[in-house]
């Protein structure tokens, strides 16, 4: 039995050693996940996302001109009235406007074409005479230009608040993460709501064998209160006997939803002229 | 939680020691108890196997020995006499007490050939229980050990278990680094339990058959011999 106890203990020592030296920890090596930033926006944001140009500088001018600024000078000239009047801000908001992008490209491009019935090597040398235009890389922001005629606009009557607010205008200098503005365009939500409308009034024939023939693309004019402005103009035509039913259904609808209330009045640019596809596979897309 | 104060946690929880001492050592005192009777029950059950092991083995030579001595057409006093002088076991055990009793019945005044028959059997029989007693002798402990080591090991794992998670619920903090080393320990409990069964499991099962065997073998030689004797009885009344 001693040597039984003898050879058990040695065994059990060797294993506990060999255990020890073997079953050494090692951390799990978890691997790093890349983080992705999220940022929370708003349904404005997201409407007016743009394209960015990772090659762009980055803006120099704020994009936006602070209306707190100009409403200092107003505090000397104006202390008493208090309009709240916002159409003032006008002026605030000319400041930055650059000189628009597609002047450069027209200007020399007309004269040749214009120059063309005189001989050719006329052209030819007035053109090499000519300062090149084209060499201007960026849009430079013009300075604001001091019109005589809009000096009141200059005036401020608002009360100083500390407020950030900009115009309804994006300025269009190509920044980083920003490669046109597109302010003020008809915001998703307004979209959504205007199709949402739509989507309930129009009944298109339910049951039709071919959907995607009765699809039906309408142009639609606003006015400014959010009416129709013309009769609607139905776009596409089908040969489906349901075509005719789902393109009267459509218009129907367009004129009962009057009016779209819904659509901002600063955006009226954007919603005068509209097309809105009825689609009865997925109700509206476009 | 603040991320710097996750962080921190598990920096402090990366370098606490998590080798097997250190499990070991960061138990509670029942897991402690728990772990180490399993350990002390292995080293016995290992014991116990390689004791075992030797006696079966030098049995089964021995009466592969014997069996030869005694088919070899020697003569029986002869043999007898070679065996009593020290102490035998297994078959030899039973042939020289059989033949004791032989002689006894025969070297006497008054010749006592009635029973002398039953006497032998008797004298064989206690014989062969001794001889299997001897052999069987601490294979319970195996089959205990084999049967209630993963119990007493899932005991400790429990016990742990359930003292990890009071610690962690005092200590308010649900990050994996604090619930892992306690819910490891406690495992640790388990692990020894099953290495201690396991070979005991094992070692009993064979040893067990490895008894019957070397029973059986016992008792047929016992027979035989029986019957030799009972011919010289026959022979010689």
């Amino acid at each position: 039995m001693k040597a039984g106890v003898a050879i058990s203990l040695a065994g059990h020592a060797a294993l506990l050693i060999w255990s020890v030296w073997s079953f050494a920890v090692k951390p799990l090596e978890a691997k790093s996940v890349e983080s992705v930033p999220v940022d929370v926006i708003s349904e404005k944001d997201f409407s007016q996302i743009t394209a960015g140009q990772k090659n762009a500088k980055p803006a120099e001018t704020p994009p936006k001109p602070l209306v707190e600024k100009v409403a200092e000078k107003n505090k000397v000239e104006d202390p008493a009235p208090k309009p709240t009047e916002k159409k003032e801000v006008v002026a605030a908001q000319e400041a930055p406007t650059p000189p628009p992008q597609p002047k450069q490209d027209a200007k020399p491009d007309p004269k040749p074409e214009k120059k063309e019935p005189d001989q050719i090597a006329e052209a030819l040398k007035k053109e090499k005479a000519k300062p090149q235009p084209v060499e201007k890389k960026q849009p430079i922001p013009v300075p604001p230009k001091f019109d005589p005629m809009k000096i009141a606009a200059l005036l401020n009557k608002q009360e100083p608040k500390r407020v950030a607010a900009a115009g309804d205008q994006v300025n269009h200098n190509v920044s980083l993460g920003l490669s046109s503005g597109t302010a003020s365009t008809l915001s998703q939500s307004e979209l959504d709501a205007l199709r949402a409308r739509l989507a309930q009034l129009w009944n298109p024939p339910a049951g039709a064998k071919n959907p995607e023939q009765l699809v039906v693309l309408v142009r639609i004019q606003l006015t400014r209160d959010g009416k129709l402005a013309a009769p609607p103009v139905v776009l596409t035509s089908g040969t489906n006997p349901l075509f005719v039913a789902a393109r009267d259904s459509a218009i129907r609808a367009i004129f009962r939803g009057q009016p779209y209330d819904m659509l901002r009045q600063e955006t009226y640019e954007t919603w005068k002229d509209v097309e809105v596809t009825f689609d009865p596979r997925q109700m509206f897309g476009g | 939680m603040n991320p710097a104060d996750i962080a921190q946690s598990v920096l402090l929880a990366a370098s606490s020691d998590v080798s097997l001492f250190a499990l070991f050592l960061q138990a509670g005192w029942i897991v402690k108890a728990v772990m180490l009777g399993l350990v002390v029950c292995s080293v016995w059950v290992w014991a116990i196997a390689v004791d075992k092991i030797i006696l079966y083995s030098r049995t089964k030579k021995a009466m592969d020995r014997f069996e030869q001595a005694f088919w070899s057409g020697q003569s029986l006093e002869e043999l007898y006499r070679s065996l009593s002088s020290r102490p035998t076991h297994s078959m030899a055990a039973l042939f020289v007490a059989a033949m004791r009793e032989w002689k006894r019945s025969f070297e006497g005044q008054t010749r006592s050939f009635a029973g002398l028959q039953m006497r032998i059997e008797k004298v064989m029989d206690v014989t062969i229980a001794r001889e299997i007693e001897r052999l069987e002798r601490r294979l319970l402990v195996l089959a205990t050990v084999g049967s209630a080591g993963p119990f007493v090991g899932l005991f400790g794992t429990v016990w742990g278990i359930m003292t990890a998670f009071q610690s962690i619920a005092a200590s308010k903090n649900t990050s994996l680094a604090v619930v892992a080393p306690g819910i490891a320990e406690a495992l640790f409990a388990t692990a020894i339990g099953l290495i201690a069964a396991i070979p005991a499991t094992i070692f009993y099962n064979k040893f067990t058959s490895e008894v019957n065997k070397q029973a059986q073998r016992l008792e047929g030689f016992a027979d035989e011999f029986a019957a030799i004797l009972s011919r010289q009885i026959d022979e010689r009344a």
